[in-house]
């Protein structure tokens, strides 16, 4: 990597996401789960409450769950934009895991409730339950499904499966979904009596099934064949590092910004079909993207035998780890190993000063920092002041290596102007989770602090 | 052949065969005429098979001297348990109600509702037939 090859343009900037994107959001989110708990309260919740009550409402808030999943994984851009999909997936976890625990509840309820109600065995009851209520049998269908998604989720049995097995179990997930909706039309106390209710409750479905044709499926497609991503040059960085070079149609028009990342596939045989989410390491000019691949196994050692020509598809631009809200004034970017590649492609964007711009660069060894001679580029032409932090970690969690860990106060030390600066954190799980207290503590605001997990 | 392949084919049979089974398509019942049988007690007329969420319904009226004298249901959904118990209380209280009311302005019973919805529908056909109100 030289020097000349750093982009000196910048790309034209995104408008910021407005703020009410994540109000919106919210708003619906909640909005959902009102409609349904006021439709249960409505058909007699409260004044029957009992186990077949219970087992309707939890149902309702499982279905409502399992809905809302599948938007946050949808990739809908404006809650992609307002909430970054590294949370998005930490909440798709969690909504997953309750949705889950509330559809057994509702199960067991329900079985209680009407096998009471008929003074009958339970395990009769439930039975009778499956092959007889009109599409119980989906409903049972779908539920085994779930139930496979669940304990393929559970991190221990997901360490153990390849994720190509564990994405495929995974995708079975909004079968289950599918399949649980008959049985809630035809049998639902809320849904049968109620065309209103219906209606909306097949508007919910729909637009999640739709969302996810159009903007999963759909706008990559759409993209991929308007761009036609190629490989063009493939290039050693260091032990480990391989950077490659992109190029594509109307690449200008793609609306990709530093710091942003996508999902790669690279058609290079058989095993393409994994996708791996890569950072771009340059600031994208309209011409030429660049990512820069850590050798972890799995897939990314491919990248290193990449050939010129090969065929790319792409899921993206994804990521919060953008510019678009700095105004100008003091700038921190914390990156640890890796990490350091959506900064790199920040450095060439953000509109700072000479000497308002830190990297504060955190490795184990000198000889895994990356990209010298185009941090010294930086360091020259664009005045930024280039902090190495090096050596092994120390036995407690810290973002400082482990002969410094006791320095609380290491960041207002090293960069004095952090108070009034945006900062940029970028590096492994719990790294990035101690660098961004350290920043929350030396008085960064939280709407200045911009972090993503690359690991999620 | 592939284990995608394998895995695919397997997803789809599966779903072919869940959706075979009767309860797996919301196929409604074809409604039944109405149909009028005279006898020693007075004239039986037959109400249409209302179709509902939970099974079909169907009323039998006997009319003597312009009133209702007799009310059967011979259609009921009986088809699980729950049915089976909620339809054993309503239905002798819906055709109580019917033969004090003789006519079908009587309360649904609670509990019952999709049960009573049914029967009175099919009543009201049963009661144009005999050309009663």
């Amino acid at each position: 990597m030289t020097a000349t090859s750093v982009p000196l343009q910048t790309a034209p900037p995104r408008p910021a996401t407005p703020r009410w994107y994540a109000d919106a959001g919210g708003v619906l989110a909640a909005s959902s789960m009102l409609v349904v708990v006021a439709l249960w309260v409505g058909n007699r919740g409260l004044q029957d409450f009992g186990m077949t009550s219970l087992g309707r409402l939890t149902g309702l808030i499982a279905s409502d769950l399992l809905l809302l999943q599948v938007l946050l994984m949808a990739r809908i851009p404006l809650v992609e934009r307002a909430f970054g999909q590294d949370r998005l997936a930490r909440w798709h976890r969690w909504t997953g895991f309750s949705s889950f625990w509330l559809m057994v509840v509702h199960i067991v309820t329900i079985t209680l409730g009407y096998a009471a109600a008929a003074n009958a065995n339970v395990f009769g009851e439930l039975w009778d339950m499956i092959w007889t209520y009109p599409g119980m049998l989906l409903a049972t269908a779908g539920t085994l499904l779930l139930v496979l998604v669940v304990v393929t989720s559970i991190r221990a049995a997901r360490r153990k499966l390849r994720y190509e097995s564990w994405h495929l179990l995974h995708l079975y997930a909004y079968l289950g979904v599918g399949l649980a909706l008959p049985h809630q039309i035809w049998t639902g106390t809320d849904f049968v009596g109620s065309a209103a209710s219906r209606a909306y409750w097949w508007t919910l479905y729909l637009v999640s099934a739709g969302a996810v044709l159009v903007y999963r499926i759909g706008l990559p497609a759409w993209r991929n064949w308007r761009h036609r991503l190629v490989v063009t040059r493939v290039v050693p960085e260091g032990p480990g590092l391989t950077s490659v070079y992109l190029t594509g149609q109307r690449l200008g028009e793609l609306p990709a910004r530093a710091g942003q990342f996508f999902q790669w596939r690279f058609l290079d045989g058989a095993g393409w079909t994994r996708a791996n989410p890569y950072s771009l390491s340059a600031t994208p000019n309209g011409d030429q993207l660049r990512i820069t691949v850590k050798d972890l196994g799995d897939g990314s050692s491919r990248v290193a035998r990449l050939q010129p020509g090969t065929k790319v598809l792409v899921e993206g631009p994804y990521g919060k780890l953008t510019g678009e809200t700095y105004t100008g004034g003091p700038v921190v970017l914390l990156a640890c190993g890796i990490g350091v590649t959506p900064l790199l492609s920040l450095l060439g964007e953000l509109a700072y000063a000479p000497g308002e711009a830190t990297l504060i660069y955190r490795a184990r060894t000198e000889s895994e920092l990356a990209f010298r001679e185009e941090l010294e580029w930086f360091a020259t032409h664009r005045g930024v002041r280039i902090v190495t932090l090096l050596g092994p970690r120390g036995p407690q969690a810290s973002w400082l290596p482990g002969n410094l860990a006791g320095h609380t106060d290491a960041l207002p030390r090293i960069v004095p102007e952090i108070t009034g600066a945006h900062v940029y954190v970028c590096g492994p799980e719990a790294w990035t989770e101690s660098a961004r207290a350290a920043a929350l503590a030396a008085g960064v605001g939280a709407d200045r602090l911009h972090t993503e997990l690359f690991s999620w | 052949m592939r284990r995608i392949t394998l895995w695919m084919l397997s997803t789809v049979a599966a779903l072919v065969l869940l959706f075979s089974y009767r309860t797996s398509t919301n196929s409604a019942a074809t409604a039944a005429t109405t149909s009028v049988v005279t006898t020693g007690d007075g004239t039986s007329y037959t109400g249409d098979t209302a179709s509902t969420r939970w099974g079909d319904v169907q009323v039998r009226i006997t009319v003597a001297d312009g009133k209702i004298t007799a009310v059967t249901v011979p259609v009921y959904p009986s088809e699980n348990g729950r049915d089976r118990e909620i339809n054993a209380t309503a239905i002798p209280q819906l055709v109580q109600e019917t033969l004090a009311a003789q006519s079908a302005k009587i309360d649904t019973v609670s509990g019952a509702t999709v049960t009573s919805d049914g029967y009175l529908e099919s009543l009201q056909s049963a009661l144009d037939a005999a050309h009663l109100s």
